[in-house]
């Protein structure tokens, strides 16, 4: 509250300056009692919703990258601010009351938006380089579920989702109706899709659908691991009855090319993605070099996603790129070696200071010694891990901590760090990890 | 004599001048363009010999010549992303939100002005005719001052993408260069139109020459909506791109690039968003002068301003859902992921914030229009029944809010003890919402017929049997939308998707033949009073402030919807966005956000509403009687 106040006095020391300076002048240039009486009560009430404007604006700049749900707070204090000064301006009168209820229906609706599960999209994912080749079934069968559902062991949670996104429309176990796509457990074996007189099994110019080949002289599936591939590289090639875009008779699928963007998933991907179809049915998958040939049937050369080439260079350099929960986030920039910061597991490290900022960094901030710019604890923050020498904590040495992190993190991963570390108090509960 | 002539040929050739701006971009540009194909066909003969690069167009599968370079691969860097210490993206969100909002009201206005306009000239009241048009040229007066402001906006929303967003903008001009010259010289014309139809009202006021000031109007919206479907154009290519290749290459067909998957149901869509926000900022002008009137002529004036702006509005926000549908159903049919991105997935929770929007400015309507019937004598009788609307719309609402089909944590569905809620699970599928949202649509028409026959006894011979068969009607249609609304639940679904088609029907059967059954039934009604315009509670004009806000704020949230969808492409599938901002901000971050936005529109145009009490301060007292100016007695009637 304390920070909030200055940082309001701050900002509008001025307008207040000026209306206390009217205040002094009809205080002493007015001779009638009541009119005066008047005017210094007005210009009274004009100095504490002036304030109450400024502490607002001063609550909205200082959490507006925050994860405070307490934004809107600032709307209905601007609310109360207007309808306070309508009441004694009365000229004003209208406008000012309008302005508060404008403010006041931001602020419920900025309020509910707060109140809501907040959900924030991740960066694009980052390729990596991984060499499938050596892997073992079992491994490749894991990269594929993780591919899938985003994790080891998450194909049976609700909603998990992975880069492949195949489970927003698709559902694998028995039971589960997949109303946009059809269920993918039995797959390894549904040899029947290839007797299917639709299908027409080597002679894809009789195909009623909307795309016969997947590329001119692609030809059909022979086998059940092609009919896969096919099925992912070219999905209007064949589609299941009743799974057809709408209008189009089942002559058209719904489902984007998976090699392609906005998915572009490589071969060898592809490939991890059948072997755990094989794999999670107790099927024998075939060799991942025979996944790859069947899928280089139907993918031409020059549609197949390179992967180190597609890797934007912008992400290559970085340490981490904010789409990390916040702890991993410290153990990839190595916060954790150097300080201790409660609430992340290993973080125990001793050259630095212990990361407690919620109650240090104001008080750093009002340090004499203190030289740098930061008015307030976000802000003394990230000028701590961008520009290390603004405050040297005693009795730490200064030049210890390298001044490249501003470089080597993105802004969403520093925005998660500064987020997190704002709410470390001294002697309070550790923050939720996010 | 001499003088009318003269008048005469000076509205020809006014008219004349008008057609001949909104043909000049097309004159300029065939040349332009023409070369252009000259060009690209003489390079296409002179390489006939050498090797003729083809591709394939990502969206119509046509073949064409390969005549731009790919969209540029980006590099988080001062090259590609030059930036202040503030994330650009913030900074650009906030410009392009400014200015659509002033381009919308100042292309919203004109349509509005022609209506009333319209109805002024073929009105046989004369007396009424003189106020319809009084108001039209307020309306044109409101919109003068927006106009250039808007035009600074987009000067600012320019240069915004140009030193933040360069290689982004560098592709997009590239591939739209002669759209974005027509574009440019529409928007001279737009001015030229405007600025004749502005300052010709007084010359154009009788007869054969108010009908060519009319027809101007038409020109001028003409011009107006090729505009608004011009930068549409841009919007929807960068959502589902056209005319070009896997890599993004030019393939010269520009009519596949501006025709894109989504350019359509765009366009329609923020035809009817444009009228509806426009309605709701006049409203809000209307409540601000009724609210700040010092006389009761004053009142009376902008209380009949503020229910003719808010009637349009919300003739325009009824069939909005059903656009909003279309656009969602072409969205589904281009990629099926983007449409439960937007529905079922990360920003689902926004749709739910936009059904909480949809209910408030259905309610804030609704409670206007019962308010508004404190003004006549003989509503009261309907009063009593008001306390049933209420709860058909309170149901209907909560039903409509109630989430569904939600992403969850582990730990939420934990918590939860599954997908679904046990209790409330029940309540928030796509069929109970149909049926929410079509019980408050169908409220709001009987409200809007109590309205209009609140001081009326109707005369007819038939009137009982009419008002009867009117109840009937209500009474069969909440039943139908209500019962299809839970059979919805025994069905699989995609049957069940198909009910909403019954319901709509059914909602807009009661619109269309109520009202047309009610306009025949109180033809040369009994009248147990006038209204008395003025006499209206300000708690009512701040329901129209709320429906202005809520407007407003509605706006930003399904442009942030629409622009976030593309998650961390700038051109979909074809273009990357590198930046570090290539996440999506949470939903509490993005209602901040818009709120931000949508109070500084509010703030900056309530200062052009106070600049405009200004001038109309200065009108001499002596004018006051005549046109315009002054401030005439509203309509008797509605």
């Amino acid at each position: 509250m304390g920070n909030l106040i200055a940082e309001a006095l701050s900002m509008g020391w001025m307008a207040l300056a000026i209306l206390a300076g009217l205040l002094v002048y009809f205080q002493v240039s007015i001779s009638d009692p009541a009119a005066k009486k008047r005017a210094v009560f007005k210009t009274f009430i004009g100095i504490v919703s002036c304030f109450l404007l400024f502490m607002a604006i001063a609550n909205y700049k200082t959490n507006f990258y925050g994860e405070s749900r307490l934004l809107p707070v600032s709307l209905v204090m601007i609310t109360v601010t207007t309808f306070i000064m309508a009441l004694y301006f009365t000229n004003l009168s209208a406008l000012l009351k309008i302005g508060g209820m404008m403010f006041f229906v931001a602020a419920f609706l900025s309020g509910y938006g707060n109140w809501l599960p907040q959900v924030e999209g991740g960066f694009p994912p980052v390729e990596e380089k991984v060499t499938w080749e050596t892997m073992t079934t079992q491994q490749l069968a894991d990269k594929g579920e993780e591919i899938i559902f985003g994790g080891v062991g998450k194909n049976k949670e609700q909603g998990a989702i992975g880069k492949g996104q195949c489970p927003l429309c698709h559902a694998f176990h028995a039971g589960m109706l997949g109303e946009r796509a059809p269920n993918l457990l039995g797959l390894p074996t549904r040899k029947e899709r290839l007797e299917d007189p639709k299908y027409s099994k080597g002679d894809p110019s009789k195909r009623m659908y909307s795309v016969k080949e997947a590329f001119p002289g692609s030809g059909t599936a022979e086998t059940v691991q092609e009919y896969i591939a096919e099925s992912h590289a070219c999905p209007s090639c064949y589609v299941v009855e009743g799974y057809g875009v709408k209008g189009t008779n089942d002559k058209e699928s719904p489902m984007p090319s998976i090699h392609k963007p906005p998915i572009s998933l490589s071969l060898a991907e592809l490939a991890a993605v059948d072997t755990w179809m094989y794999a999670r049915e107790g099927v024998e998958p075939p060799s991942f070099d025979d996944i790859v040939k069947s899928y280089e049937k139907f993918v031409p050369e020059a549609d197949r996603p390179k992967q180190a080439d597609d890797k934007p260079a912008g992400a290559t350099s970085l340490l981490a790129d904010g789409s990390e929960p916040v702890d991993q986030i410290f153990a990839k920039a190595q916060c954790v070696s150097c300080h201790t910061i409660p609430g992340i597991p290993g973080a125990t490290g001793t050259i630095g200071p212990k990361l407690e900022e919620g109650t240090t960094a104001p008080q750093r901030i009002k340090d004499p010694a203190y030289k740098g710019t930061a008015k307030s604890t976000t802000e003394y923050i990230m000028e701590s891990i961008v520009d290390p020498s603004a405050y040297v904590v005693k009795p730490f040495p200064d030049k210890t901590m390298p001044a490249i992190f501003g470089q080597k993190l993105s802004a969403g991963a520093l925005k998660k760090i500064v987020d997190y570390l704002s709410q470390v108090k001294t002697g309070a509960p550790p923050p939720k990890v996010s | 004599m001499g003088l009318l002539a003269g008048k005469r040929i000076f509205s020809i050739v006014a008219l004349c001048m008008m057609v001949g701006l909104l043909l000049l971009p097309v004159v300029v540009a065939l040349p332009s363009l023409a070369i252009g194909e000259e060009t690209r066909s003489g390079d296409a003969a002179k390489k006939e010999g050498d090797k003729v690069e083809k591709g394939r167009d990502v969206y119509y599968k046509t073949e064409g010549i390969v005549s731009g370079a790919p969209a540029p691969k980006t590099t988080d860097g001062v090259k590609d992303y030059p930036r202040y210490n503030f994330e650009s993206r913030v900074l650009l969100w906030f410009a392009n939100q400014q200015h659509l909002y002033y381009g919308s009201f100042v292309l919203a206005v004109p349509i509005f002005c022609m209506i009333i306009e319209f109805m002024g000239v073929v009105t046989k009241d004369k007396a009424l005719a003189k106020r319809y048009d009084q108001l039209a040229y307020d309306f044109i007066k409101i919109s003068l001052t927006a106009y250039s402001l808007t035009a600074i906006l987009g000067g600012i929303l320019i240069f915004t993408f140009l030193t933040l967003y360069p290689a982004f903008f560098s592709y997009l001009s590239g591939i739209f260069r002669p759209v974005m010259h027509i574009y440019a010289l529409m928007f001279v014309a737009e001015s030229g139109t405007l600025y004749i139809y502005y300052y010709g009202w007084d010359k154009m006021r009788e007869g054969f020459l108010k009908w060519i000031h009319l027809s101007m109007s038409v020109i001028l919206n003409v011009i107006g909506t090729l505009l608004m479907f011009l930068a549409n154009s841009w919007i929807g290519f960068m959502m589902s791109p056209a005319g070009v290749d896997e890599q993004g290459r030019y393939l010269g067909n520009i009519w596949h690039v501006i025709h894109t998957a989504l350019w359509n149901p765009l366009n329609l869509h923020r035809i009817l968003g444009n009228m509806a926000f426009g309605g709701g900022v006049v409203a809000a002008y209307a409540a601000y002068k009724f609210l700040a009137s010092k006389t009761d002529e004053d009142r009376a004036h902008y209380d009949w301003m503020g229910y003719i702006a808010m009637a349009l509005g919300v003739a325009f926000l009824i069939p909005l859902p059903f656009a909003g549908y279309w656009l969602m159903r072409e969205v589904y049919a281009y990629r099926q992921q983007m449409g439960i991105t937007l529905m079922g997935g990360l920003l689902a929770w926004l749709f739910i914030i936009q059904a909480t929007m949809i209910g408030i400015l259905f309610l804030s309507t609704n409670y206007y229009l019962w308010q508004a019937m404190g003004r006549m004598r003989g509503a009261e009788k309907y009063q009593r029944y008001i306390k049933y609307l209420v709860f058909l719309l309170a149901c209907g609402y909560m039903v409509f809010i109630t989430p569904h089909t939600m992403v969850m944590t582990p730990a939420e569905l934990k918590a939860m003890g599954g997908q679904q809620h046990p209790v409330l699970g029940n309540y928030g599928v796509m069929s109970a919402k149909n049926g929410g949202i079509n019980v408050i649509i169908t409220t709001t028409v009987l409200s809007f017929v109590w309205y209009m026959r609140g001081n009326k006894v109707s005369t007819v011979s038939w009137a009982k049997f009419g008002n009867i068969f009117m109840g009937v009607f209500f009474g069969c249609a909440y039943f139908n939308i209500i019962f299809l609304a839970v059979y919805g639940y025994y069905i699989p679904a995609n049957v069940r998707v198909g009910l909403s088609v019954p319901q709509v029907a059914t909602t807009l059967s009661c619109l269309f033949f109520m009202f047309a059954l009610n306009s025949f039934m109180m033809k040369g009604a009994k009248q147990m009073g006038p209204i008395e315009w003025g006499k209206i509670s300000a708690r009512s004009q701040y329901a129209l402030i709320m429906l202005a806000t809520a407007f407003t704020w509605m706006m930003g949230l399904m442009g942030y919807i629409r622009s976030s969808v593309r998650l961390f492409w700038h051109v979909n599938e074809i273009m990357r966005d590198n930046s570090p901002w290539a996440y999506t901000h949470t939903v509490g971050f993005a209602a901040n956000m818009i709120s931000a936005n949508v109070l500084f529109f509010w703030i900056t145009i309530l200062f052009v509403f106070w600049l405009g009490s200004l001038t109309a301060k200065k009108v001499p007292v002596e004018s006051k009687a005549g046109i315009p100016g002054s401030v005439p007695q509203p309509a008797p009637s509605h």
